[in-house]
């Protein structure tokens, strides 16, 4: 398949309001060309959730247009590999069982069973969790529990990944550890992916573009490349000027926009 | 761990016997044939014409296995309809208000008239008693699953059937489990009183039958082996409830 102008994740002029009349999400324009990844900024009810969840497939009913590869994901649901914030693990279902019956429902034709457990196999132990598989969710820690979710996604093979403030409730040092087993994972199997983060420093360490999005719905989002920062090694990119100059940059963008 | 089992089953032996001696005690005290020996007891259950009892129990047993599925099944898909769909709740929901607090003994004459002596209105009442607990804690239990728990399914494209399967029933299989465990206990009461009409068999009408022939020994024998049966019976929802909810803890 050669890259042609319709490939990647284009949505136009997308709002959606809810059944009360609230504008949840206003107008907002955005392409992701395929196999990158964008952050997302913005303040709280900006609606960073509810564009998540309508390309998600979970909120159905909104104008305008969500398109991949050319065609309206309402006809033609792309696979998505989806991390909610709350983890969306099935506490009665082990570490296992959980990927397991994700792996069966969206991939229903697929039936090797052997290469399925070692595709389990291996997400869990590229997420560094592969002890953990038997377990049950409510046993495990926050942190933990992150880590599976994030495995269930990769395991998925999606076409679109959706992360929604994955990470917001770990503390920091977890929060660096699983940024960087996330990172790994993902430039070795890159989705089409849209990470949601308030966390303005994330947005910078994981985007290959950062999409700012204004408290006041009528204005449009702001696209910030972020492309020379990403490239930097991970291990080096806190500490490297680029970032620094980025993250001063972002500061200004968002006390113009919030 | 074990040592926790262990000690448990130490205490349940402990009140046994102790119940047990006060019954001794009484028996010495009253001195009348109206409340034989503990001890003679134990003997005559011992004594009972094997094939006999174990037909009267599986009597029971039946019709309570078939009352309760029968409660289980429509009271499972009443309770999801509801604890779904608005629509249906608003329907459903005053017909359940103003049925549940009719004490379901009362229907015990009805339910005679409708379908006779037989199987039909033994079963039927079981069914009844359950039906409404299964009901209203289908419904709640279903309620209380958070919306958000079916989003990972939903986003990936499972069907209703999957999400049923994997997440709507095993959110409501606890209350469904302790919903079962107590309305176990007044099933097997009706169940007693079903039993004294219209049949040759089970448990109530062997204790009833005890009591006609002035056999006490036998009856008492009777009760033991009725609370033996509903106490197996209050095991094994302890084990489905320790088999299907290891998650929780
Ligand atoms: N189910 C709902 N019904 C009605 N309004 C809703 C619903 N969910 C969200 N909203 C509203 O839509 C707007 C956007 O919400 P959304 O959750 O998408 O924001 P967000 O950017 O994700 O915020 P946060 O950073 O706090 O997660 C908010 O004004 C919110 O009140
Ligand atoms: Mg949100």
């Amino acid at each position: 398949m050669s890259p042609s102008r319709n490939s990647g994740l284009h949505i136009k002029e997308l709002s959606v309001t809810y059944k009360d009349g609230q504008l949840a999400l206003g107008r907002v324009n955005l392409s992701v060309p395929e196999h990158s990844i964008y952050t997302i900024l913005g303040p709280s009810g900006s609606g960073k959730s509810t564009l998540l969840r309508t390309i998600a497939g979970l909120i159905k009913e909104y104008q305008g247009e969500i398109l991949f590869d050319g065609i309206s994901v309402h006809t033609q649901e792309p696979l998505i590999g989806l991390v909610p914030q709350s983890y969306g693990l099935l506490p009665w279902k082990t570490v296992h069982a959980n990927i397991n019956m994700a792996m069966k429902i969206s991939h229903p034709y697929r039936n090797q069973r052997q290469s399925q457990e070692q595709q389990i196999q291996h997400w869990l132990a590229a997420m560094g969790i592969a002890d953990l598989a038997k377990r049950y969710p409510l046993s495990l820690s926050g942190g933990q529990q992150q880590r599976v979710a994030i495995a269930r996604a990769f395991a998925l093979e999606p076409t679109i990944m959706l992360l929604d403030e994955p990470f917001s409730a770990l503390d920091a040092v977890t929060r660096e550890t699983i940024q960087r087993l996330f990172l790994e994972n993902w430039i070795a199997h890159p989705a089409t992916t849209l990470f949601v983060t308030h966390d303005v420093e994330e947005a910078i360490l994981l985007g290959e573009k950062i999409i700012v999005m204004p408290s006041n719905k009528e204005n449009h989002q702001v696209l910030i490349d972020n492309d020379h920062v990403f490239r930097i090694k991970h291990e080096d990119k806190r500490d490297s000027d680029d970032f620094f100059q980025q993250t001063k940059r972002i500061r200004k963008v968002i006390q113009e926009q919030w | 761990m074990n040592n926790k089992k262990s000690h448990h089953v130490l205490r349940l032996l402990l009140v046994f016997v102790s119940m047990n001696v006060i019954w001794y005690i009484a028996y010495v005290l009253i001195n009348h044939s109206i409340l034989p020996s503990p001890l003679a007891v134990y003997s005559s259950m011992g004594h009972l014409e094997g094939k006999k009892v174990w037909l009267d129990v599986c009597y029971s047993l039946f019709r309570i296995f078939a009352g309760v599925l029968l409660a289980l099944t429509i009271g499972m898909s009443i309770g999801l309809l509801m604890g779904r769909s608005r629509i249906w709740n608003k329907l459903l929901d005053p017909v359940v208000y103003l049925t549940y607090p009719i004490p379901k003994i009362a229907l015990l004459p009805v339910v005679m008239l409708f379908f006779g002596l037989g199987e039909t209105s033994k079963i039927l009442m079981i069914m009844l008693i359950v039906l409404f607990q299964v009901i209203i804690s289908v419904r709640d239990g279903v309620k209380a699953i958070p919306d958000s728990t079916y989003d990972v399914l939903t986003s990936i494209g499972a069907s209703a059937l999957q999400k049923f399967w994997h997440v709507t029933l095993p959110g409501a299989l606890s209350v469904i489990l302790s919903t079962i465990r107590i309305s176990l206990g007044t099933a097997i009461s009706i169940l007693f009183f079903t039993e004294i009409y219209g049949t040759e068999h089970g448990m109530g009408f062997f204790i009833m039958d005890a009591w006609l022939r002035m056999d006490y020994t036998e009856m008492y024998a009777g009760i033991m082996l009725f609370s033996l049966v509903g106490f197996v019976l209050f095991l094994l929802v302890d084990y489905l409830d320790y088999r299907f909810m290891k998650w929780r803890n």
